[in-house]
């Protein structure tokens, strides 16, 4: 008895001495949902909606994400693999290809990027938000569905608060168009009425509408896109509404909606803005110029700096040319590297013009970069074999380059003028270039196309995009079609002058699934089918969420 | 707190070494010597008489005093190591022992979970490696030492730099996740298994961890031993899955005071293994051959000999020991530098330790403590994992135009504009220190509340700071700015309390129990921090490097947002109990418990629980074998169990909020409140024999584990606030196979003797049921780094394959145009798991003479040569890089696109010459210099294999998504030849 006490005593003590614990975990830097509300203080739920607006920037930032999928699946864009550099494992081949399948990494991570803005967005309203912050997440939202939707043809969506180990409901085509319109238009009148675009304002909710009533008709039929005539109309009111607001006029010089000023532009409707030589929430933007630009451009600052990688199609540059004789831009036959433009190029948009800031610090001129290139001092700037740099517009057909010149192979485009601000210290970031998302450009030429969808021969079609073309220095034109099916480059299509003014701004794979000729061959693309009108639902997404379908053909 | 205890009992330790308590009643007196079958004498042996408590050790020239009742007849001698062996007194007075060294390890003492064991009693599979057959020559770390000597376990380094984390894999590829390595346990402190050196990854990417055992000296380790089956590990509950490597510390023994003194010296010899790029007279050959111009800069430069480290390895090592009946202590001192293969590269460590034992209240109470407090620091090289299109140095110098000299004639670096770096300006320009403080403390009270009953509580403290600073001088070019500086910081800490019962006792004639119940709390907390800044003023030409930009941050252009991360508290509480019942000798059952409640685990499962059975038979001890000419031991075991892992990020479970930056806050992680353990079941099945004259013993185990209730990144069902979370998936992880372990002795001559051990083990591993919905899961990791191949992943983790099965597009030979070509998607292509591997050691002795040597290999795998893929492709030479001799003895052209693809899988199978020592016992020399010993000694002297690599045995950590790679070789750091020569004594 003595015995058992004396073990029961030792076996009290050790209990004393450390006591049983409740197991409860101690997060330290992260807080738990009950926590939160609390937790974010005076700012309160403007942080999380802060969160939302920041997810913007991976989204539609990076070279191979948004840009990616809309820009080198269409006639603008295409990487091609230069020897050892840029195979990547065939991944941008196939989307120029048009041969890419459910397992494509760009695939996944832009599925899983925009439904990160999603979640976010949707969280928001989770926390009490105002009137004016629930409007925004929900724009926010509506972005983000956007986008999945035209992609992937379908979208999930969440309540807030939802279990997130349930699978959420799924919008497909119609249901889905209808679900982003009545969001917004719901909160339309709640949005700030500012012409700011680093928030959600009324414009680019109107803007975003009329983007969902444009592609109505081709997300529900990709093959052979119709448009309800109710819809064109209110494409036409909503851009009417907002020309005639007069809040957004064209720039004087087409580059200033993209260098690292453009914070100011009055074109520019919803951007994601970034802070020169701050890193913090900066998306950046060096890549838009980095992806395209010779390892041996930028010499004095950064050698090797560029990545030799984007470029375009000669065909699609040619779509500039010939509608009018447009001093300094001649019409590029493959292999032909003659120029370097004069400054009075009329049609601004192509640039090769002196930029002040860029030109004069770096040598490099906007735009498009063809033929020999020279640095600040005018010398001309050799490839890392000692060859001239001069961009070849020649490609090899099967996009493996693999002779003498694959440095230099493909016309370049610099659309974002590179932030040298700071002695040159920002050109690899962090860059403050806002990244354009909404322009006001297009409000104006999708109020021309609904007006023609509507009526062919619409006077106010081409008053609309002859304005546009007087503000980018091209000559007018006399008349103009929607498209040309049998060659999606003929210069005096609206097709066209979509591509010319709103040319690697993410939106070229949308614009020509609803002209009707995405599936048409271009150059470097031999073959192609309906499949490819609609990405494929990635297969780590399908396996987790048995509500999405697998779109038709993957 | 605790560190005012141990200081406390620390100031107390001078006095009580000189406590001593002789007090009993004495009739006889017994003198002896004892000396080993040599004629050495042997200090610190035990000397007890037969059937009592009475009893003393030899002091340091093997001599003895006792005084015994005079009723004894008999004392028993035994020395570790050695055959114990009983002298009769009845008849004299003076008696002198000649100890016979015991080869087999039989009566060896094994370290089996708060508590420890007789080799011959255990149940479960443990291999016990003890200090004499460790590894020698060029050991940092202690799993060094175990290299290639236990069956079953498998080593690998992770990098080449001294200091580096190695995998470490107990019967195969247990886990899916990247945090696998087995639950290590100093002096039964379990440690927590992350370091705190911070990673916070430089422009060149992120260098492979630091070895979280680097805080041990490797001079102080008694014993280590490997827990490979669950009746062994299952104690260790949700931590034991992965096997337990337990490491045992010198302690003082009985008798004189004694100082223990070790110095040694290596240097390096060259790389073990080249990676075979063109010489300058290739390269030439190669221009003309290619039409390549303007790229031969008449010279012959050998980059890789270039950045060759030659500066001396030393090491100083210093122990004190002493202590009598009532008390022993040890104190030692390990002064260091280990040089790296290539210049700049170093780890300096400073460790200190200080234990002790000493018994009070008439030896009821047992106070023992323990405390090592290391620093180290390491000079790191920019040789990182994921070195993307920058490449690292080794890139720089396998690229490196052998026909140009490094610097122009003014001394001013050469920076190709062919996207080579120069080795030589990137040892320069790169500046990376790291500082790591661990201090391990423990002290533990057992008291004998009755002779058969014991209990004790152990406390330990395991604290440890790191320091970093990382420095890209901005005269570089092709880094992504003007100069990098960045300061990181990390800090882990793990306490751990045990209370534990021991209970043991004759339940009926030749029926033993012993018993054990324990209750144990652990708790661990790490954080980091980061602050960087990039674009300076200063350090822009190589002649004007001044002071780190770490020194001066505040320089920066553009200061980064500063990373700060504090990992959620992880606490365990957990009960367990372990029940022996030995009938005989004969028959041994174990049975284990443990119940493990985890602060990790979701709401709905907050324990686990973990039992285990074992058996053994000792045929030998039967009575129709007693006779037997041929074993002195024949015992069959068998074993089942679970054992647990919970090795999964902390806060999993929970929903989490966070501030990701200034104004912006968000839900991080899909939480997932089910979340448990992994599981693993397995059996075990063994055979341990021994000859009757002890020449040839052996062991023979087949095992089957199977793994369940997966812990896996689940791909999250989106919207969802992250790509991944965690769930337990019901698939199934299977390592089958068997270890075959023999000893032979086979010359046993005074002058002569030549013993050799050799091991063989086999695993199969294979993932099944690995599905989602009805379909297979197919995760690819494995990333192939470099100019060309971003984004490409070279490894699949699915159903029906091995762990990591390389998944790669087909090789198809080349086209007439000298350009590769291969299928247009991945295919199952190999395993990179090891399904052989294999060791053996030899020991000869001629006269003092003493020669070993042990090495050892893998088989049954592949390698993925990422180097040759995209650093040493054919492509460079046309823009003056160099290449290597494979693709230079191809058809490839240099126009041939780069792509990841089978041709560049290799077959790893190999086998090490990992050390080759010579030692020559002087002995005593003049008055006080005692046991003088010299060696001279060679590691790892060359390697046999067809991997056209550095080295195949190669883990460069190419984890995605914290999905692990395996066995794939991307411009690591090489494996250098070391040779090593030094001198111990004692006094």
């Amino acid at each position: 008895m003595i015995k058992n006490n004396k073990i029961w005593s030792v076996l009290l003590l050790s209990a004393s001495i450390v006591g049983c614990t409740k197991l409860d975990e101690k997060l330290n830097n992260t807080f738990t949902n009950q926590q939160t509300a609390t937790a974010l203080g005076a700012a309160g739920v403007g942080l999380l909606l802060q969160a939302a607006y920041t997810d913007l920037g991976g989204p539609f930032t990076g070279q191979d994400q948004v840009f990616s999928l809309e820009e080198n699946t269409a006639d603008e864009s295409l990487v091609p693999t230069r020897g050892g550099d840029w195979d990547d494992n065939g991944v941008w081949r196939v989307l120029h290809n048009h041969t890419w399948n459910a397992d494509h990494g760009q695939i996944l991570g832009v599925f899983n990027g925009l439904n990160k803005i999603n979640f976010d967005a949707t969280n928001v309203l989770g926390f009490s938000p105002s009137k004016q912050q629930a409007a925004e997440a929900r724009f926010l939202r509506a972005v983000s569905l956007y986008y999945l939707l035209d992609l992937y043809g379908q979208f999930p969506v969440r309540n807030p608060g939802d279990n997130l180990l349930n699978a959420p409901q799924v919008y497909a085509a119609a249901d889905g168009a209808t679900f982003i319109i009545n969001e917004l238009t719901q909160i339309q009148a709640d949005l700030p009425s500012d012409n700011n675009p680093t928030h959600a304002t009324q414009t680019a909710c109107k803007l975003l509408l009329m983007k969902c009533y444009l592609n109505r008709g081709a997300w529900t039929n990709r093959a052979a896109p119709t448009f309800d005539a109710g819809d064109l109309n209110q494409v036409v009111t909503l851009g009417k509404s907002i020309i005639s607001s007069g809040s957004y006029k064209y720039e004087a010089e087409y580059f200033n909606n993209f260098d690292v000023n453009n914070g100011t532009s009055t074109e520019n409707v919803f951007t994601y803005p970034n802070s020169s030589g701050v890193s913090a929430n900066n998306s950046g933007p060096q890549a838009r110029w980095m992806m395209t630009l010779h390892y041996n451009q930028e010499t004095n600052y950064n050698p090797n700096a560029g990545w030799n990688g984007f470029s375009t199609i000669s065909d699609f540059y040619n779509s500039f040319g010939a509608v009018t004789p447009m001093v300094g831009v001649s019409k590029f036959a493959a292999g032909d590297i003659s120029g370097r433009y004069a400054d009075t190029a009329v049609d601004a948009r192509v640039g090769g013009r002196y930029y002040p800031g860029v030109t004069d610090v770096s040598g490099q001129r906007p735009g498009f970069m063809i033929g020999q290139q020279y640095n600040e001092a005018g010398v001309a700037l050799k490839d890392r074999k000692g060859n001239p740099l001069a961009f070849d517009p020649k490609i090899a057909d099967d996009m493996k380059e693999t002779g003498g010149n694959l440095e230099v192979t493909g016309i370049r485009v610099e659309k974002y003028p590179p932030d040298l601000t700071s002695a040159g210290k920002n050109y690899e970031g962090p860059a403050g270039n806002d990244i354009v998302i909404f322009r006001y450009s297009d409000v104006v030429l999708m109020v021309a196309e609904a007006e023609m969808r509507i009526n062919a021969a619409d006077p106010d079609a081409l008053v609309l995009v002859n304005g546009l073309r007087v503000a980018r220095h091209a000559a007018p034109m006399a008349s103009i079609t929607l498209v040309n099916p049998s060659n999606v480059e003929d210069p005096k299509t609206l097709i066209a002058e979509r591509g010319r003014e709103l040319y690697w701004e993410t939106a070229r794979r949308t614009d020509l699934i609803r002209f009707g000729v995405y599936n048409t061959i271009w150059q470097y693309k031999p073959s192609d089918n309906a499949t490819y009108l609609v990405f494929p639902i990635p297969s780590q997404a399908l396996a987790a969420n048995p509500n999405l379908k697998q779109n038709p053909g993957y | 707190m605790t560190k005012t205890r141990l200081l406390r009992v620390a100031l107390l330790f001078p006095i009580l070494i000189f406590i001593v308590q002789q007090s009993w009643a004495q009739s006889k007196a017994i003198n002896g010597k004892v000396s080993d079958e040599k004629g050495a004498a042997v200090v610190g042996a035990s000397v007890t008489v037969k059937n009592s408590r009475i009893g003393t050790s030899t002091d340091g020239t093997g001599a003895f005093h006792i005084n015994v009742p005079s009723s004894a007849t008999t004392l028993v001698v035994s020395y570790v190591g050695y055959v114990s062996q009983e002298v009769s007194i009845s008849s004299s007075s003076d008696v002198t022992v000649s100890l016979a060294p015991d080869v087999t390890g039989l009566t060896d003492v094994v370290v089996i979970g708060y508590g420890t064991a007789r080799k011959k009693d255990l149940t479960g599979a443990v291999a016990s490696v003890q200090a004499k057959d460790f590894n020698k020559g060029a050991i940092v770390s202690p799993d060094q030492l175990l290299q290639n000597k236990v069956a079953g376990l498998d080593i690998t380094s992770n990098g080449g730099q001294p200091g580096t984390a190695t995998t470490v894999k107990i019967r195969g590829n247990n886990s899916i996740r990247a945090a696998s390595n087995p639950l290590y346990v100093v002096d039964g402190v379990q440690l927590d298994g992350r370091s705190a050196r911070p990673n916070p990854g430089s422009t060149f990417g992120s260098t492979p961890d630091a070895n979280p055992l680097n805080f041990i000296n490797p001079n102080d380790i008694q014993s280590i031993d490997v827990l490979k089956d669950a009746s062994s590990a299952a104690i260790y509950g949700s931590r034991g899955a992965n096997g337990v490597i337990a490491i045992t510390t010198k302690t003082g023994t009985s008798g004189a005071t004694k100082l223990e003194a070790g110095v040694s010296y290596g240097v390096n010899a060259g790389y073990m293994k080249k990676f075979d790029v063109l010489s300058a007279s290739q390269f030439r050959t190669g221009l003309s051959k290619y039409g390549v111009a303007n790229q031969d800069f008449g010279g012959s430069v050998d980059a890789l000999k270039e950045i060759f480290n030659n500066k001396l390895t030393q090491n100083y090592n210093l122990a004190l020991s002493g202590g009598n009946e009532n008390g022993r202590f040890r104190a030692s001192f390990l002064g260091s530098s280990a040089q790296g293969t290539l210049k700049n590269s170093s780890l300096d460590r400073y460790i200190g330790t200080f234990g002790g034992q000493y018994k009070f209240l008439d030896k009821k109470l047992t106070i023992a403590f323990g405390l090592i407090d290391a620093h180290s620091t390491e000079s790191i090289l920019a040789v990182a994992n994921t070195s993307g299109s920058a490449g690292n140095l080794i890139s720089a110098a396998l690229q490196w135009n052998p026909t140009q000299a490094f610097t122009d004639g003014s001394g001013n670096f050469v920076f190709p504009a062919n996207g080579s770096g120069n080795p030589d300006a990137e040892l320069a320009a790169f500046n990376d220190i790291a500082t790591v403080h661990t201090t391990l403390a423990n002290i533990s009270a057992s008291l004998k509340i009755l002779p058969n009953l014991e209990y004790k509580f152990l406390y330990s403290i395991n604290n440890s700071i790191g320091e970093r600073n990382t420095n890209t001088y901005g005269f570089i070019p092709g880094i992504s700015s003007t100069g990098i500086g960045d300061i990181s910081n990390a800090k882990l800490s793990a306490q751990l309390f045990t209370h534990t019962l021991n209970f043991n006792t004759e339940i009926a004639r030749d029926l033993r129990l012993e018993a054990l119940a324990g209750f144990e709390y652990f708790k661990s907390d790490y954080s980091n921090n980061s602050f960087s800044a990039t674009g300076f003023n200063t350090n822009l030409s190589q002649n004007s490097v001044t002071i780190p930009y770490t020194s001066n941050l505040q320089d920066g252009n553009v200061q980064n947002l500063p990373a700060v991360y504090v990992d959620p508290t992880t606490e365990l509480q957990s009960y367990f109990g372990r029940v022996q019942f030995n009938y005989a000798d004969k028959f041994l059952v174990t049975g284990t418990m443990r119940a493990d409640g985890s602060s990790k685990f979701g709401a709905n499962n907050k324990y686990g629980y973990f039992p285990s059975v074992g058996a053994r038979w000792v045929l030998s001890n039967e009575g129709f074998m007693k006779n037997s000419t041929m074993f002195r031991n024949l015992s069959l075991r068998g074993s089942w169990g679970i054992t647990g892992n919970q090795e999964f990020p902390a806060g999993a479970s929970q929903e989490q909020f966070a501030f990701n930056s200034y104004n912006n806050a968000s839900q991080i992680n899909v939480a997932n409140p089910n979340l448990k353990w992994e599981q693993t079941k397995s059996f075990d099945f063994g055979l341990d024999f021994t000859s009757k004259n002890g020449k040839i013993f052996g062991t023979v185990d087949f095992y089957n584990k199977n793994t369940s209730d997966i812990l896996f990144q689940s791909t999250a069902i989106q919207p969802a606030p992250a790509s991944i979370y965690f769930i337990n998936l019901p698939a199934n992880l299977k390592n089958n196979g068997i270890e075959l372990s023999l000893g032979v002795t086979l010359v046993d001559h005074k002058n002569f003797s030549w013993d050799i051990r050799g091991y063989y083990a086999y695993n199969k591993n294979l993932l099944t049921n690995f599905t989602q919905n009805g379909k297979d899961i197919l995760i690819q990791t494995g990333q192939i780094n470099g100019q060309g191949v971003s984004g490409t992943l070279g490894e699949a983790i699915t159903n029906n394959q091995p762990v990591n099965e390389f998944y790669l597009k087909q090789f198809q030979g080349f086209d007439k145009n000298g350009n590769q070509t291969y299928g247009a998607n991945p295919v199952f292509a190999g395993n990179p798991n090891p399904t052989s591997t294999f060791g053996v050691s030899t020991a000869l002795t001629y006269k003092k003479f003493n020669l070993t040597i042990n090495g050892g290999g893998s088989a049954g795998y592949m390698v993925y040569n990422n180097t040759a893929t995209s650093v040493t492709n054919i492509a460079g030479i046309a823009n003056g890089r160099n290449i290597d001799l494979k693709a230079y003895n191809s058809d490839e052209k240099p126009t041939s696109p780069v792509a990841a693809n089978s041709r560049f899988l290799e077959s790893g199978d190999f086998f090490k010459l990992r050390n080759v020592t010579l030692s020559y016992p002087v002995g005593n020399v003049g008055m006080y210099v005692k046991n003088l010993n010299v060696f001279v000694s060679g590691s790892n002297l060359f390697v046999i294999t067809k991997f056209s690599g550095f080295d195949p045995e190669v883990n460069v950590d190419k984890s995605n998504n914290n999905y692990p790679s395996r066995s794939i070789e991307y411009i690591p750091y090489p494996t250098a030849r070391v040779i090593n020569f030094g001198v111990n004594f004692s006094l």
